[in-house]
C-alpha cells in the first residue's frame, strides 16, 4: 500500500498508553503528524506532554507495558511492526536521536572518537581507517576545535556545549533520514544555544534530512522550524507554519503558552492557573477544558476534532472548538517601581569577596567568586545573570553562609555571618533565606509540608501552636491549600513543591530572600504562576530580595537593579532598564544578542563572543573575556579592568565609550 | 483503526514479592520450630540416650544421635535459639553502632571522619578469628561476648555504607535549605540526614544477618564460638565431621543442610528488598 | 606515571593502619586468655622450668621493651621464633604460604570468570526463567556453610563415590615432588613431574571448587546489578537506538561499563574469602597458611598470631589497592 513517494515521516492516529502494575497513562492518544525531507518541525509542550514519547516510538523504542494504536510510518514502512532486523537497520540509520541530555547518554568507559567510528561502520559500511578519517571530519563540521585530539576524548572531559556537539555528531554519523533533537539546548548559554540550532538547520538545508526539534522553550527554537506541532496532555492541540503558530496562535492552550514566556522586551507574563493533567485514559473531552477560559458545556461533553484554521492556509489545523483569531494580547511592560533609592537601609551588603573552592588533594583550588560587591536596600530587588558556571550559585551560597569568603565579607542586616557561632549565627541564619533551584530536592523527603515550612521557626523557637498558626497563616498567602500540608515532597508537582519552598523561606520573616534559579526547573505555565508568587513577595517593602537566573528575560520581569556576572567578576551593575535597553559591556550585550525571543527581542546592535567559554580564561591577566570578546585589543589582555561608572551603570571595560563606533562597523552584526 | 502492538510488559515487582515471602516464611518457621521445639521432640537438646551413640536413623531417633549419643533432631530444633538470637542481635548492635560512627564521620568531615575510618580501616583489616578471640577475652565469655563478636565484626561495613550515603545526603539542598533555616547541627542530622540515609542499610542488613549466622557457626566449628554441648548447629557440624569420611551423614549434613535453609532465608529477603529498593529507584 | 604516584601515596597511607594492626595484635594476644608457655611444657612444669622458658622467649621483659624489640625485630625483616616449634616464624610462613596462594588464586579465577559470565548473561535475560534459575542458584551459594559443603563434598566425592583422594595432605608423597615455590602444582609442572601434577590436581579440585561456589555467588550478584544497571543506562540505551550490533553493544557499551563497577566490590568479597579459607584448610587438613595461623591462635604462640595477622592485614590492603588501580584502569573517570 506504499504509495509513489511516501512522506519522510507520517504518524498516523498514534495511541500509546502504558499499563503497570497499579498505573495506567495515556502518554499519547490520537497523534498525527508529519515531517518531510528538509523541513524542521518544531515539537512543544510541556513535561508530560508526550514530546519524549513520539521520539521513542520513532524509533520503537517505546518503554516496557506500552500497548500502542495507529501507525509510525517511516518512508511507508511502518516502525510499530517491524521485526528485530529491520528494527535495527532502522534505528540510526533511518532514524536517529540526539539525547536530552548528552553527556548522560554518551558511553562513559569508551572515547567519544570510538563511539562516533562504531555509528560510522556501522551504518555507512566504512572501515576503521576510513571512519577515523570521516570522524575527524564529522567533528569539525559540528564546530569541534582540534578534532583530532578531541576523538581521543572520553565524555566526562568534555563541556556541555561540546558534549552535545558530539552527540550531533554522532547522530548525523549515522546517515539518518530523519535526524530527532530531544531538548538539545537544554542546560546550555543562550550564546551556544543558537549555534547548535543552527546545525540542525543546516543538516535539512544541506543534507536534505527531516529534521524533529523537542523542546519547552518556545522562543529558541521559532525562527529555526518551518513548522510546528503543540502537545498538550498527549494529544496534538495546534499545527502549522512557525511563523504562525507562534505569531499568532488560535488554540486557547498555545495562547497562554506564549503568554506565559517572559521576554527580554520587558513585557509583563501572564500566568494561566492549574497544571496539565496526567490522564489514565484517553479523553474525551478537551483536556484543556479545567483551564481554558473560553470553555462551553460543548468543551466538556465532546473531544474537539482536528480542524484547519478558519481562514487560513490548509496546513494550519487545531483541536478546539471555539479558535481564537484576535490578536496575542499582551500586558503593557510592567512599571518598574525605582521604589529603593541607595539611602534606605541597606539588609545586606557584600565587600570584596572572594571565594575560592579548594580542592581535594594538593595545592591550588578554583576561584569561584574574584572580588564581588554589592549592597541591597531594603525593599529592593537584585538581579543576577550570567553564563552557567560564573559562579551565581556561589554567590548564593556565600550570602546564605554556606560558603565562607577567602577575603572580603558579608553583612546581614549589620552583622557579619562570620563573627557569629552557634545560637547567634543560627539566628542571623534565619534572616536570609533562600529558595532553591530544584524544588522537590530542597524538601526533605521524609518530612511533611508543614514540618518544611516550620523550619525556620523551630530555629527561632516558637513553641508548637504558634509554629502551626504561622505555618498556617503562611500558606493561605501562598494559596497552599490546607490539605496539602500533610503530604510529602513526592507528593508534590513542582508547582506545589516550589509555592511550599517559597513559603518556607517567608516563613520567619527574613530580611533577605535569596532565589537561585527558582523557575528553571519547572514548566512554562507553572513558571509564569511561581513567578506571579515571587514578584508579590518581592514587593514587600521590608525585605531585599536577590534573584538570580540564567535567563536574562525572567530577571527583567521584576528586578529594580542588575548585575552581570563573568568567570567570578561583576562586568555591569546598573538599573535594569538600563542595562537591558542600553548595555555598556560587551558581554551584556552578547548575552542579549543571543537571548531568544518570541517578541521584539533586544532591539539594539548585536555582538556575537567569538569561542564557547573556556574556564582557563579567568586565571589569565587581564580582561578576562578577551579571547572572547570581539573588540578585545593588546591592552585588553594585560590590563586588569575594574568597575567604572558609565552613566547610571558600571562597567569592567576599558573601551565603553568607543563601543558604539566600533559596533557601526558591519562586521560584527548578526 | 488497526490492532494494538504490544511492548513486553515489564513484570516489575512480581518475583522480588515471591523472594520476601519465600524468604519471610523460612525465617518464620525456622524461628517457631526453635522457640516450640519442645513440641516437636521428646529429647532435651543436651539429654544423653544411655542406649548408644552415633545410632543410626531410626524409630527412636529420626535422625539418630551423635558421638556423646544426644538426639540430632531434638539438637536440631533447639540449636536455632542460640544460632537465630546471636545473629539477629549481633547485626543489630552492629548496624546501631556502625550507623553512628558513620554518620558522624560523614556529616563532619575532615579529621574526625580520617581517624574514624582509619580506625574501621584496622578493624576491617582484622581477621574475624582473632577479633573473635580478642573480644571473647575482654567482655569474658558466653552468648553476650559471641554476640559482641558479631557486632565487631560487621559493625566496620555499616559504617562505611552510611558514611558514603550520608556524603551524598549532606551535599543536598533540603540539608542546605535546613542549615540556612538555622537549624541546629543535631536537628539537621537527626531530623534530615539520618532518615535519608539508612535505605541501603535497611537493604544490607537481612543479608547480613545470614552471613553473620554462618561466621557464627563457623566460629564454632573451629571451637571458638559455641561450644559442644550447647545445641548450635556449627558445633554440631564440626562434631560429626570426623563420621563423614566413614560415611556417617547423619551427625553433620542434617545441622548443615537447616543452616542453609536458614541463611537462604535471609538472603532471599534480602535480595527480594534490594530488588524492590532498585524498581523504586528507576 | 600517575599510577606509580598514586600506589606510592596509597602505600604510605597504609603505614599508618598496618602500624595499628601491629599495635593492636601485640596488646590482644597477650590480654587472651591462655598462656603460651603453659602450652609448650604441660601441667607437670615446675614454676621454675616456667621462668627459665619465659626468659628465653623474652616474656619477663616490660611490656614496652618487648614491644620495641618486636617492632625493630620487624623493620630488618624478623618476625621471631615460633615458642611452639622453636622454628623462625619467617620461614614457617615461606613454608605454608604458597599452598595457600594456589588455593586461594585458583578459586577466585574460577569465580571470577564464572561470575562475570554467568552474571552478564543473567542480566541480559533479566526478568525471565534462566535469570530467576542463575539467582536463586547464586542465592543459594551465598547461603552455603563452605564447611559444611567441604565435608558434603568429601562425603560424596571421597567416601561414597571414591573419585578423589582422601582431604589429608596436598599431593602424594609417593610422587616425590621437589618443592619449590610450596605451590604443588605449580612445582609439579616447573619439575615436569607429571605423576605429581596429577595427584596435586586431584587434591586440589574439591578444596577450589568448595572455595569457588561460596565466593562465586558474591561476585555474581554485583556482576549482574552492574550490567543491569548498565543495560538501563542512558548511554546504553543510546548506543541502541543508533541500531549498533549486538556484537558492538555487547563488547564496546556493556562489558567494560559493567567491569569497571566491579573492583572494590571483589576486593571486599576477598575479605571475606580470608575466613573462608581457613576454614576450607581446616577441612581438608590442608596444611596451609590458614592453619597454620589457627592453630598459632589456638595455642596462643604469640609470635605466630602477631605474623599472621600482618600477613592478613596486608594481603587485605594490598588487594584494596590492586582494586583501586585496576578501577582507575577500567574506569576513565577515575582519578588517581
Ligand atoms: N563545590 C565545588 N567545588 C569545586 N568547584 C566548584 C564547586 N561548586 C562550584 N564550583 C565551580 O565554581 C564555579 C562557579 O560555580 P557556580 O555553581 O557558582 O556557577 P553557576 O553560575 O551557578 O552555574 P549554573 O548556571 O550552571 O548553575 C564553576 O566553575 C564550578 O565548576
Ligand atoms: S475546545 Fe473549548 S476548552 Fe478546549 S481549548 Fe477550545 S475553547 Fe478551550
Ligand atoms: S576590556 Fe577589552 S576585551 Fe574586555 S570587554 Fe572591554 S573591549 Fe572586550
Ligand atoms: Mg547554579
Amino acid at each position: 500500500m506504499s504509495p509513489v513517494d511516501p512522506d519522510l515521516l507520517s504518524i498516523e492516529h498514534l495511541s500509546v498508553v502504558i499499563r503497570r502494575p497499579g498505573r495506567e497513562v495515556a502518554a499519547l492518544s490520537d497523534v498525527s503528524l508529519r515531517v518531510g525531507r528538509g523541513e524542521v518541525v518544531g515539537l512543544v509542550g510541556e513535561s508530560g506532554g508526550g514530546k519524549s514519547m513520539v521520539a521513542r516510538s520513532i524509533v520503537g523504542l517505546l518503554p516496557g507495558g506500552s500497548h500502542a494504536t495507529g501507525a509510525v510510518r517511516f518512508e511507508g514502512d511502518d516502525v510499530l511492526r517491524m521485526d528485530d532486523d529491520a528494527l535495527r537497520r532502522h534505528r540510526g540509520h533511518g532514524a536517529a536521536i540526539c539525547f536530552q541530555n548528552p553527556r548522560g547518554a554518551l558511553s562513559p568507559t569508551r572515547t567519544v572518537g570510538r563511539q562516533l567510528t562504531d555509528r560510522l561502520t556501522t551504518h555507512q559500511r566504512l572501515t576503521e581507517a576510513e571512519a577515523r578519517r570521516a570522524a575527524e571530519e564529522q567533528f569539525a563540521a559540528v564546530g569541534i576545535r582540534s578534532p583530532r585530539r578531541r576523538l581521543g576524548a572520553y565524555p566526562h572531559e568534555l563541556s556541555g556545549g561540546m558534549a552535545q556537539r558530539v552527540m550531533i555528531s554522532l547522530a548525523t554519523g549515522c546517515a539518518p533520514g530523519l535526524l530527532i533533537a530531544d531538548e538539545p539546548t537544554t542546560g546550555l548559554d543562550v550564546t551556544l544555544t543558537r549555534e547548535i540550532l543552527r546545525r540542525f538547520r543546516h543538516a535539512a538545508d544541506t543534507d536534505g534530512r527531516g529534521v524533529l526539534l523537542i523542546s519547552h522553550d518556545l522562543a529558541s527554537i521559532a525562527d529555526v522550524c518551518d513548522r510546528v506541532v503543540v502537545l498538550y496532555a498527549g494529544t496534538v492541540v495546534e499545527s502549522g507554519p512557525a511563523a504562525r503558530v507562534l505569531g499568532r496562535p488560535a488554540h486557547p492552550y498555545t495562547r497562554a503558552l506564549l503568554r506565559s514566556v517572559p521576554d527580554v522586551d520587558g513585557r509583563a507574563v501572564v500566568a494561566t492557573p492549574g497544571a496539565m493533567p496526567l490522564l489514565k485514559a484517553a479523553p474525551h473531552d478537551c483536556p484543556f477544558a479545567p483551564r481554558c477560559a473560553h470553555a462551553t458545556a460543548e468543551c466538556t461533553a465532546e473531544r474537539p476534532p482536528v480542524s484547519r484554521v478558519p481562514g487560513a492556509a490548509d496546513d494550519w489545523t487545531l483541536a478546539c472548538f471555539h479558535p481564537r483569531t484576535d490578536e496575542l494580547a499582551f500586558a503593557e511592560p510592567a512599571e518598574t517601581p525605582g521604589r529603593a533609592t541607595a539611602a534606605e537601609r541597606a539588609v545586606l551588603e557584600v565587600d570584596d569577596a572572594h571565594v575560592v573552592y579548594r580542592s581535594r588533594f594538593g595545592k591550588g583550588g578554583h576561584a569561584a567568586l574574584r572580588g564581588v560587591s554589592l549592597r541591597v536596600a531594603a525593599g529592593e530587588t537584585l538581579g543576577v545573570v550570567g553564563e552557567s558556571g560564573c559562579g551565581k550559585s556561589t554567590l548564593a551560597k556565600l550570602l546564605l553562609g554556606l560558603v565562607s569568603p577567602a577575603r572580603g565579607d558579608v553583612r546581614v542586616a549589620g552583622s557579619r555571618m562570620s563573627d557569629l557561632r552557634g545560637g547567634e549565627l543560627r539566628r542571623l541564619r534565619t534572616r536570609v533565606q533562600m529558595v532553591f533551584q530544584d524544588p522537590i530536592g530542597s524538601l526533605s523527603p521524609r518530612r511533611t509540608v508543614a514540618d518544611a515550612i516550620a523550619e525556620p521557626l523551630r530555629a527561632l523557637g516558637l513553641p508548637a501552636a504558634r509554629r502551626a498558626e504561622r505555618v498556617e497563616a503562611v500558606a493561605d498567602r501562598l494559596k497552599i491549600d490546607r490539605s496539602m500540608l500533610a503530604r510529602r515532597p513526592h507528593e508534590l508537582s513542582g508547582g506545589q513543591a516550589q509555592r511550599v519552598c517559597v513559603a518556607r523561606a517567608l516563613a520567619g520573616e527574613p530580611d533577605v530572600l535569596v532565589f537561585d534559579e527558582p523557575t528553571s526547573a519547572l514548566d512554562v505555565t507553572v513558571q509564569a504562576q511561581i513567578l506571579e508568587v515571587i514578584a508579590d513577595v518581592v514587593r514587600d517593602p521590608a525585605r531585599g530580595s536577590v534573584f538570580i537566573s540564567h535567563d536574562l528575560a525572567t530577571v527583567r520581569g521584576f528586578a529594580d537593579r542588575v548585575i552581570v556576572l563573568y568567570l567570578g567578576r561583576i562586568v555591569e551593575e546598573g538599573p535594569v532598564d538600563e542595562v537591558f535597553g542600553n548595555p555598556r559591556h560587551p558581554y551584556t550585550r552578547a548575552l542579549l544578542s543571543s537571548a531568544p525571543s518570541l517578541g521584539d527581542g533586544f532591539s539594539g546592535p548585536k555582538v556575537t563572543l567569538t569561542e564557547d567559554l573556556d574556564d582557563t580564561d579567568a586565571a589569565a591577566p587581564g580582561c578576562p573575556l578577551a579571547a572572547r570578546c570581539p573588540f578585545a585589543d593588546d591592552r585588553c589582555r594585560t590590563e586588569e579592568q575594574e568597575l567604572r561608572p558609565y552613566g547610571n551603570t558600571r562597567a569592567a571595560c576599558r573601551r565603553v565609550p568607543e563601543i558604539p563606533d566600533l559596533l557601526k562597523g558591519s562586521d560584527i552584526r548578526v | 483503526m488497526s490492532e494494538t502492538v504490544v511492548v513486553g510488559a515489564a513484570r516489575v515487582g512480581r518475583f522480588a514479592t515471591v523472594l520476601i515471602v519465600t524468604g519471610s516464611a523460612i525465617l518464620a518457621v525456622v524461628a517457631l520450630a526453635a522457640i516450640f521445639a519442645p513440641l516437636f521432640t521428646g529429647w532435651g537438646p543436651t539429654e544423653i540416650d544411655p542406649l548408644g551413640t552415633l545410632v543410626p536413623p531410626g524409630p527412636g531417633h529420626p535422625l539418630g544421635t551423635d558421638a556423646n549419643g544426644m538426639d540430632v533432631w531434638s539438637r536440631l530444633l533447639y540449636a536455632g535459639r542460640l544460632d537465630l538470637g546471636i545473629a539477629v542481635a549481633g547485626v543489630a548492635v552492629a548496624v546501631v553502632a556502625g550507623t553512628a560512627l558513620g554518620l558522624v564521620a560523614g556529616y563532619l568531615g575532615g579529621w574526625v571522619d580520617d581517624v574514624l575510618m582509619r580506625v574501621v580501616d584496622i578493624f576491617q583489616a582484622f581477621p574475624t578469628f582473632i577479633l573473635a578471640l580478642a573480644v571473647a577475652a575482654l567482655v569474658g565469655n558466653g552468648t553476650g561476648n559471641l554476640i559482641a563478636v558479631i557486632a565487631a565484626v560487621n559493625a566496620p561495613a555499616y559504617a562505611r555504607l552510611v558514611r558514603a550515603e550520608v556524603r551524598t545526603v549532606r551535599e543536598s539542598a533540603f540539608v542546605a535549605a535546613s542549615v540556612t533555616s538555622g537549624a541546629s547541627t543535631s536537628g539537621v542530622l537527626w531530623r534530615h540526614v539520618l532518615p535519608n540515609s539508612l535505605t541501603p542499610v535497611r537493604v544490607i542488613a537481612p543479608l547480613n544477618a545470614g552471613w553473620a549466622m554462618l561466621t557464627l557457626a563457623g566460629l564454632s566449628f573451629l571451637g571458638l564460638g559455641v561450644t559442644v554441648p550447647a545445641a548450635e548447629w556449627g558445633a554440631m557440624i564440626s562434631l560429626g565431621s570426623p563420621d563423614v569420611v566413614a560415611g556417617r551423614w547423619w551427625t553433620s549434613v542434617p545441622p548443615g543442610l537447616v543452616l542453609l535453609i536458614c541463611v537462604l532465608g535471609f538472603s532471599l529477603l534480602g535480595e527480594g528488598l534490594q530488588e524492590r529498593a532498585e524498581a523504586k529507584r528507576r | 606515571m600517575r599510577i606509580v604516584r598514586f600506589v606510592v601515596r596509597r602505600l604510605l597511607q597504609l603505614i599508618p593502619v598496618l602500624l595499628g594492626v601491629v599495635v593492636l595484635t601485640f596488646l590482644l594476644v597477650r590480654v587472651l586468655p591462655g598462656d603460651p608457655i603453659r602450652t609448650i611444657l604441660g601441667p607437670n612444669a615446675t614454676p621454675e622450668d616456667a621462668a627459665a622458658a619465659r626468659a628465653r622467649y623474652g616474656l619477663d621483659q616490660p611490656i614496652v621493651k618487648q614491644f620495641l624489640d618486636y617492632l625493630g625485630g620487624l623493620v630488618t625483616g624478623d618476625l621471631g621464633t615460633s615458642i611452639q616449634s622453636g622454628t623462625s616464624v619467617g620461614a614457617e610462613i615461606g613454608l605454608r604460604i604458597g599452598p595457600t596462594f594456589e588455593l586461594v588464586v585458583l578459586a577466585l579465577a574460577v569465580a571470577l570468570v564464572v561470575a562475570v559470565l554467568l552474571g552478564v548473561w543473567s542480566a541480559r535475560h533479566a526478568d525471565r526463567a534462566g535469570d530467576h534459575g542463575v539467582r536463586l542458584t547464586a542465592l543459594v551459594g551465598n547461603s552455603m556453610p563452605e564447611f559444611w559443603l567441604g565435608l558434603v563434598l568429601i562425603l560424596v566425592g571421597y567416601s561414597v563415590l571414591g573419585w578423589f583422594p582422601a582431604p589429608s595432605g596436598r599431593v602424594d608423597p609417593d610422587t616425590n615432588l621437589t618443592p619449590l615455590t610450596g605451590a604443588d602444582l605449580l612445582d609439579a609442572a616447573l619439575t615436569l613431574n607429571g605423576p605429581a601434577f596429577g595427584s596435586a590436581l586431584a587434591h586440589l579440585i574439591l578444596p577450589v571448587a568448595t572455595l569457588s561456589i561460596v565466593v562465586v555467588a558474591p561476585l555474581l550478584r554485583s556482576v549482574r546489578a552492574s550490567a543491569l544497571e548498565v543495560l538501563h543506562s542512558e548511554p546504553y540505551v543510546a548506543a541502541t537506538a543508533h541500531g549498533l550490533r549486538g556484537r558492538t553493544l555487547l563488547r564496546g557499551y556493556l562489558l567494560r561499563a559493567t567491569l569497571a563497577r566491579l573492583p572494590s566490590l571483589a576486593a571486599l568479597v576477598f575479605g571475606t574469602s580470608i575466613g573462608s579459607t581457613v576454614l576450607v584448610e581446616y577441612v581438608f587438613s590442608w596444611q596451609g597458611f590458614g592453619q597454620w595461623a589457627l592453630r598459632g591462635l589456638l595455642y596462643r604462640d604469640y609470635p605466630v598470631v602477631q605474623a599472621s595477622v600482618l600477613v592478613i592485614a596486608f594481603c587485605y590492603v594490598v588487594v584494596f589497592l590492586i582494586a583501586d588501580v585496576a578501577q582507575a584502569v577500567l574506569d576513565p573517570r577515575v582519578q588517581i
